[in-house]
């Protein structure tokens, strides 16, 4: 205890709280990060002229009314999707053998890091009319004419599940791994069947891993910009893409501000329940 | 019993083919990609007709291809060395610090991760414009400095965690100025979060879009902003081309990250 009380003091001299090697870095995130937030904050109030119209029209008109619904429909399918879907495969990844859940997550990772835009290039081309995925379809005699698969919501859907699922699986499988095989034993010796085990124990205990990862997908849907521009065509605008429109085409950036800053309270509010309720940090 | 491998009974096949389709949806796009790349069909008919190597002739043909990763691998260079220098500090400042706030700090550090970047990107673009950084080398940097940041606080915090100070300590009493003990003992402790640190940021910047089509200019592009834009355009096999080189480039850098962590363990 002394000795390290010297040490600590004896590197700077005086009483040292270790906030100076905040300073970097706080200072990068107030000029770069809070200054520019606030600003565009404060624009969507005052620009074209003082005062809340801004987020009337934004929230009294139907046009963008419908970009909301599709931000929160889309959002929501997508951490559906993902979690009913990862939620098995991170069961069997927790419990396989080493040797296969290792290919299994090299294939995860390697789609994880591959370019955002490679792999929504690769969707447009496979949904495309004259895709892959239609001409199987018509070819096993299972469709007659090409489905749109592209330039609407379900394209943005397939494309976004593509990219949410490793952020289900990866987690989900730590908290499945967590859980004590021999809780489950002991439940089945109990005279639980196996659906009782699985509603009633397995679930239950990873309830919290899947909570925490429906709300980081969610959230993460709600900003999405690349893919839903890409792969939605111009009538099924979300959210993130009418922030950007306001601003690159129509210059207008009282609305953009207002659009921006609706986001940003729907995504630290939810931010706020993650925290709150999952932060890791704290249940340990 | 439903966490014993052995005894899944019926489940375990259900489970099994489950993942087995989840992990061909994921890889077989990838896959596509890379097949595509080689076709003859400017039409992305799948399978090829024939196979070729003229996309890769007119990627490499194109100066502004070249011209754009450059500018992409300096940007996320330099955006690498500050962002594990700047985290490194920060690590140890939230690591050992005593004063108040801390926490309340490392979550606002860690918010330009969640926060949608188009919010980011829009403010950002707007205070550019004042500044006249907007279109930049240096707009580039910031803006991917920001997002970089909280992977290498989380990466070298949870390295700081599980170094014992007092070695650092111990360095000092037998004689080493503050900063020599912590360069020449902490850093290298603590090297697997720096090299992940590095990693990530690195990547963080190589592969951003968002900001990047915001502090893009006509002269000042970096390799996705040139993917987007061509991208609007039209589904060009140049494109195909392109993706698969960065895809073969991100598995050099799986297979790196992994062997160097082998190596660590032995």
């Amino acid at each position: 205890m002394a000795l390290s009380a010297t040490a600590s003091t004896g590197s700077s001299g005086t009483k040292d709280s270790g906030f100076g090697y905040l300073v970097p870095a706080l200072l990068l995130v107030a000029i770069f990060f809070i200054l520019p937030v606030l600003m565009l904050l404060l624009r969507s109030v005052l620009e074209p002229e003082p005062g809340l119209q801004n987020y009337a029209t934004l929230l009294g008109s139907t046009t963008y009314l419908k970009v909301f619904l599709n931000t929160f429909i889309v959002a929501g399918v997508v951490t559906v999707i993902s979690i009913v879907v990862g939620y098995p495969v991170a069961w069997l990844l927790a419990i396989m053998p080493e040797r296969w859940s290792r290919l299994v997550l090299a294939i995860i990772i390697l789609s994880m890091w591959t370019n955002l835009l490679a792999r929504t290039y690769a969707w447009m081309v496979l949904l495309q009319r004259t895709g892959l995925i239609n001409k199987t379809l018509m070819g096993l005699g299972l469709i007659d004419a090409p489905l749109p698969l592209v330039n609407n919501l379900v394209g943005v859907t397939i494309g976004m599940t593509y990219i949410m699922l490793p952020f289900v699986i990866l987690p989900l499988m730590g908290v499945i791994r967590s859980i004590d095989p021999a809780i489950l034993r002991a439940a089945a010796l109990c005279g639980a069947t196996r659906l009782q085990c699985f509603l009633r124990v397995l679930l239950p205990l990873s309830l919290p891993g899947i909570a925490s990862g429906a709300l980081m997908v969610f959230v993460m849907s709600l900003g999405y910009f690349v893919t839903p521009a890409l792969l939605g065509g111009t009538s099924n605008m979300m959210l993130a893409e009418l922030v950007a429109q306001f601003v690159q085409s129509l210059v207008n950036w009282g609305m953009g501000g207002a659009a921006a800053l609706v986001l940003l309270v729907v995504t630290l509010a939810l931010y706020a329940v993650q925290l709150k309720y999952f932060n890791p940090n704290r249940a340990r | 019993m439903l966490l014993d491998f052995e005894k899944l009974g019926g489940l375990r096949a259900f489970l099994i083919g489950l993942t087995v389709l989840v992990c061909l949806f994921l890889v077989l796009p990838i896959i596509f990609i890379a097949a595509l790349s080689f076709g003859s069909s400017q039409w992305l008919i799948f399978p090829p007709p024939s196979w070729t190597f003229k996309w890769y002739q007119e990627l490499f043909a194109d100066p502004r291809w070249l011209y754009s990763a450059l500018t992409s691998l300096k940007i996320a260079a330099i955006v690498t060395v500050l962002s594990v220098v700047i985290g490194f500090l920060a690590a140890l400042g939230l690591n050992r610090g005593t004063f108040v706030g801390r926490e309340a700090l490392r979550a606002l550090f860690l918010t330009p991760m969640i926060l949608p970047v188009v919010v980011l990107a829009v403010a950002l673009y707007a205070l550019f414009l004042k500044l006249g950084l907007a279109g930049t080398t240096l707009g580039f940097i910031i803006a991917h400095l920001l997002i970089a940041l909280p992977f290498s606080i989380i990466s070298i915090g949870n390295a700081l965690e599980g170094f014992d100070k007092s070695v650092e300590d111990a360095a000092v009493l037998c004689g080493a100025s503050p900063w020599e003990a912590r360069v020449r003992v902490t850093v290298p402790a603590v090297s697997h979060g720096i090299f992940a640190a590095a990693v990530f940021s690195f990547l963080a910047s190589w592969d951003e879009v968002v900001l990047a089509i915001f502090m893009a200019s006509p002269t000042l592009q970096t390799l996705p902003v040139k993917i987007w834009a061509t991208l609007r355009q039209d589904l060009t096999p140049v494109i195909a081309a392109a993706s698969t080189l960065l895809i073969a480039f991100t598995i050099v850098l799986m297979v790196l990250a992994s062997l160097l962590r082998k190596g660590q363990k032995s």
